[in-house]
């Protein structure tokens, strides 16, 4: 019943999953405690926004995310009540 | 000591120490003070993030297919589908 094969997919997705991560982690780890060391006329700081957007960036997605998990949750919570009365007022009327 | 209580103490003890750097109330150079001090948390939190996906995509990319546990499975899913009409319980 479980497709053949899936192991090459799972194995793509997880290890994309990795590398992102550990991108992730170095990039933002660069950006925020190590470029204040660094001369601010320096080739590396070309390679980064300004460092507002260190802030601004996470902030953004978490407000993001939260927005919407909360939308998915009021979906299936407002779909799940309309099957009740729905099926309430079928009884009632049975 | 229960889990609980041992994270809570940790927690406190970071968040304590983190709010003496934060407050200035311990003497700290001024580049780190101004640049580094007010970042932390939300660096911390986009590190949990990362260390988080990272944890997945370990799992998803190390976990092996069980044939057999899926047809066990299945089998039990019907058992208990079936035994479960029969009582009168709505499934699905």
């Amino acid at each position: 019943m479980s497709t053949p094969n899936n192991n090459l997919l799972d194995r793509l997705v997880g290890l994309s999953m990795l590398v992102l991560a550990t991108t992730v982690f170095l990039y933002y780890t660069i950006w925020t405690l190590l470029l204040p060391f660094v001369d601010p006329t320096h080739p590396l700081q070309s390679a980064f926004p300004p460092r507002v957007w260190a802030i601004r960036i996470p902030v953004i997605l978490i407000l993001l995310g939260g927005a919407v998990v909360g939308s998915f949750l009021g979906m299936v919570m407002i779909r799940s009540n309309r099957k009740k009365a729905l099926k309430a007022q079928q009884k009632k009327a049975s | 000591m229960t889990r609980a209580q041992q994270t809570l103490s940790i927690g406190l003890l970071v968040a304590s120490v983190y709010m003496v750097a934060f407050l200035g109330l311990a003497p700290l150079p001024a580049k780190i003070q101004d640049d580094i001090i007010p970042v932390l948390p939300i660096w911390a939190i986009v590190s949990f993030g990362a260390y988080l996906l990272f944890k997945l995509g370990y799992g998803v990319a190390t976990f092996n297919d069980v044939p057999e546990a899926h047809q066990e499975l299945m089998r039990e899913i019907q058992e208990a589908r079936a035994d479960l009409q029969k009582k009168g319980v709505e499934v699905d």
